[in-house]
């Protein structure tokens, strides 16, 4: 396996009793890119990274870090990763900077201005006790904790829970700056925004399973649009549903909303040709309908 | 809202309740059916200052040996400890879990919340103290053991009564602190004196009435197994439980609330300190945090400075002198003691110094002290850092699982040997200061065995919790294998025909041989260390395979 693959799954497969949490996930992040892990609550997100940490082990297939088993390379493979758990809780009674000492102790030294200049940008108070900090605050910590070691793999779930909007532009541009520096970043999310805003490529999971895969200019370009339209009568959704590349319809009396995918003339003359039509908003679809696509395909499938 | 808090309180508590009164319940059968086949005449040339001590009424017979033996110790500690732990949790627990905040948001006040919890605890105490007395009743009639005259129901609502006391001040506590650790932690040392206090004094003639000052003696003091229910004591006791009530209810409504319960310590205090800080900052901080053995050895000090320090001038120092005080009442009876009888407490002979602390420290509170250190971090060892998610983090740096689990299989050796060596200074030190002339060695011996005995019993939990991840598993199993392995070992020599069976209880390796006699016992040192060395390897192989659990 080459170096030049952060992280690598084959058939990735967790269940809890009768559970699947996990099903057959192959999944291969390139290094150098951030990647974006998506999925609603539920969807198995943290159970693939718990599993590729070595936390829980897999019902069957395998995973890879750097090229090294997630299972018996797994204490090498923690010299090369930098972690943010979901949910994250720390040591109550120790203050950020005890907490960081800690963690530096147990990887065997850290770069303290390096540590000190993280602090800085994120604006976090490492004096006082995890404790007594807010969730937000307590978040800056752990991230922190994750990125002082300059790992090449950093791996975060859910890392932005909790932060100002200040303090999640500040660490958007701490990822891109590492991923410049050769670093690899898994983002698990389930803000769309986030994740659309930095992430090379996006993963989509659900159910356990991995439902799509595609870099995010291409997802961008397969030229979804939402189209808002109005008009001088009620219309009747029938009349949008049966056109090719239209999707999402909805009305309501004068007023439509819909996601399309084609030529804009072809949607206009049908339109037109039985309605008067007062006026037309457009504009490109965020990740959020194009994922929402994708589960409604999946549905579909499943429904099938 | 009242009953839904009522009742998630009850939900949430009655098992530990069902499992404390089931155990009991068999254990009394099962010393009943002991007691009936052994010759009960040895009691009846007992000294009255043993009999006073041990609880055993003039008349001693079947029925009455068990249910003072089974009952009136272990039973009521069982029952006044579950009442303790209910009591602590009850509005400081939710701040410790941060859940208060979302309680309170609901159309409830912090008194009504309290009652709720007081109710629950009330109602899950009764129910226990009635399972009791019906067994106690049943067993005795199973058996065909005659206990006419006996007032068993008696007894159970003492035993309810003095339960009762000891939640609610815990619960009183936790109300004005909100912090539960301190709740149940300054309660157990008053219980723990208290039961050391009501049974030491009535011995030492001129202190008798001392013991009046110590509320278990309202529990035993007028014996109501033999007398019936005594309502001046339980007067007494309901006019505590009142008061720490009302306590309980002002405390709760004075304060602030916290979100999350984090303590601020005297070091901290010191840490924050100009004049101090360098210096703390250095101990506190990075020392603290510099091994994962030295960081877990810090989040239990208070505890062990508490038990090191109980052992230490109450069971140590103070019962050297205290044994030449009732030596006269001692001298006379060297003879008559029956040796078979003594093994139940320890196997000590009260006419000797050694005997003396046998059955005052070393025979029970000795192993109990060191099982606390030893079970506290062996059970939150893993399955603590599990609960409060922390376990991810700390297993994201390269550190085997192995190297976590060895690091605190350290501190809970470090721990049990501290508990060991201050209860070996405390001993060596009151036999100086009493002039008992007892041999240092031996008593360095029996502190060694009891350390061993007690890490066990740590090594069992800390199984227990590389298992599962669960800290309540772990510890209850703990103390419910050790309570029935503890009495199993007292009383399985009584029966001639199963004596060798008393060598699967941990205990046996501890004190059959005589250690303050007889000086160290390097074979049943080897089975002690050798089980402790097998229950951690287990726990390595356990931790090893398992899934980590994410949430408590």
């Amino acid at each position: 396996m080459t170096s030049e693959i952060a992280i690598h799954t084959e058939d990735l497969t967790k269940h809890y009793g009768d559970v699947k949490a996990l099903v057959d996930l192959d999944l291969t992040v390139e290094r150098g890119e951030i990647f974006g892990f998506l999925g609603p609550n539920g969807a198995g997100k943290t159970t693939m990274i718990r599993t590729i940490l070595d936390e829980i082990r897999p019902t069957s297939g395998s995973a890879s870090i750097v090229g090294l088993d997630s299972h018996s390379d797994s204490v090498e493979i923690r010299r090369h990763i930098g972690y943010v758990p979901g949910d994250l809780a720390m040591y109550p009674n120790l203050t950020g900077r005890d907490t960081i000492t800690y963690f530096a102790n147990l990887r065997g030294g850290v770069d303290w201005s390096y540590v000190d200049a993280l602090a800085d940008r994120l604006d976090a108070d490492l004096s006082k006790k995890v404790g007594d900090l807010s969730s937000g605050n307590r978040q800056k910590v752990g991230l922190i904790q994750a990125f002082m070691s300059k790992p090449d793999v950093l791996i975060m779930d859910e890392p932005s829970s909790g932060l100002d909007p200040l303090v999640q532009r500040e660490f958007q541009a701490l990822m891109r700056e590492v991923i410049s520096n050769g670093s690899t970043v898994f983002l698990s999310s389930h803000t769309l925004s986030e994740v659309q805003r930095v992430a090379d490529r996006v993963g989509i999971i659900r159910h356990g399973k991995l439902i799509a895969l595609e870099a995010v200019a291409s997802l961008r370009s397969k030229g979804i649009r939402k189209v808002e339209l109005f008009f001088d009568s009620p219309v009747d959704a029938s009349v949008f549903e049966p056109l090719p590349g239209v999707d999402d319809v909805a009305v309501q009396n004068h007023h439509v909303t819909l996601s399309f995918s084609g030529q804009m003339e072809t949607l206009l003359r049908v339109i037109t040709d039985r309605y008067s039509l007062v006026d037309i908003s457009t504009q490109e679809a965020d990740l959020e309908e194009i994922f929402l696509t994708y589960y409604r395909d999946d549905a579909n499938e499943v429904a099938d | 809202m009242l009953a839904n808090v009522f009742v998630k309180t009850t939900r949430d508590r009655w098992k530990g309740v069902a499992i404390g009164v089931a155990a009991l319940a068999s254990l009394l059968f099962f010393g009943m059916s002991v007691y009936r086949d052994i010759d009960l005449s040895v009691y009846t040339n007992l000294p009255e200052v043993f009999l006073t001590l041990m609880d055993i009424p003039k008349d001693a017979d079947v029925g009455s040996l068990a249910y003072g033996a089974i009952y009136g110790s272990y039973g009521t500690l069982t029952m006044a400890a579950l009442a303790l732990s209910m009591g602590s949790a009850s509005i400081a627990g939710e701040e410790r879990k941060g859940t208060i905040g979302l309680l309170l948001g609901n159309p409830k006040s912090r008194v009504s919340v309290l009652f709720a919890k007081a109710a629950s605890l009330v109602l899950l105490l009764g129910l226990g103290s009635l399972v009791l007395w019906g067994a106690g009743v049943a067993s005795a009639e199973v058996l065909s053991v005659e206990i006419g005259g006996m007032h068993v129901g008696a007894l159970v609502f003492h035993m309810f009564a003095i339960s009762i006391f000891f939640g609610f001040l815990a619960m009183a506590i936790g109300a004005w602190t909100g912090s539960p650790g301190a709740a149940s932690g300054a309660t157990a040392g008053i219980m723990f004196i208290s039961f050391v206090g009501a049974g030491l004094f009535p011995v030492i003639e001129g202190w008798e009435n001392v013991a009046k000052a110590f509320p278990w003696y309202y529990f035993n003091g007028s014996r109501p197994v033999t007398n019936g229910i005594d309502w001046g004591h339980i007067s007494v006791l309901f006019v505590g439980i009142a008061i720490f009530a009302v306590a309980a209810i002002v405390g709760v409504n004075r304060r602030d609330l916290k979100s999350q319960t984090v303590a601020v310590t005297l070091v901290d205090r010191l840490r924050n300190n100009p004049l101090t800080h360098a210096a703390i900052d250095r101990l506190a901080g990075s020392a603290r945090v510099s091994r994962i053995w030295i960081k877990t050895a810090s989040e239990h000090q208070g505890l062990l400075f508490v038990i090191a320090a109980l052992m230490f001038f109450m069971m140590g120092l103070m019962i050297g002198p205290m044994y030449t005080l009732i030596d006269e009442a001692m001298a006379g009876f060297a003879d008559s003691f029956p040796e078979v009888l003594l093994s139940l407490f320890g196997g000590g002979d009260m006419s000797t110094p050694e005997g003396w602390y046998q059955i005052e420290t070393f025979g029970m509170m000795a192993p109990i002290a060191v099982m606390v250190a030893t079970v506290v971090i062996g059970s939150r060892a893993l399955a603590g850092e599990e609960e409060n998610r922390t376990m991810g983090l700390l297993l994201a740096n390269p550190v085997r699982r192995s190297t976590v689990l060895l690091q605190k299989t350290l501190t809970m050796t470090l721990y049990g040997f501290a508990v060991g060596l201050a209860t070996f200074a405390g001993v060596a030190g009151g036999s100086l200061l009493g002039g008992l002339g007892m041999s240092i060695g031996n008593i360095a011996a029996t502190s060694l065995l009891v350390t061993l005995v007690g890490l066990a019993f740590g090594a069992f939990a800390l199984a227990l919790s590389a298992a599962t991840g669960r800290v309540r598993v772990a510890v209850f199993g703990t103390v419910g294998v050790a309570l029935v392995l503890f009495v199993l070992n007292a009383l399985l020599p009584f029966n001639d025909s199963l004596v060798g069976y008393a060598k699967i209880s941990p205990f046996y390796y501890y004190l059959s041989s005589d250690p303050l006699m007889n000086g160290m016992h390097w074979g049943h040192g080897a089975v002690l260390t050798t089980l402790i060395v097998v229950l951690v390897a287990l726990a390595l192989v356990l931790f090893q395979r398992r899934d980590l659990r994410q949430t408590g």
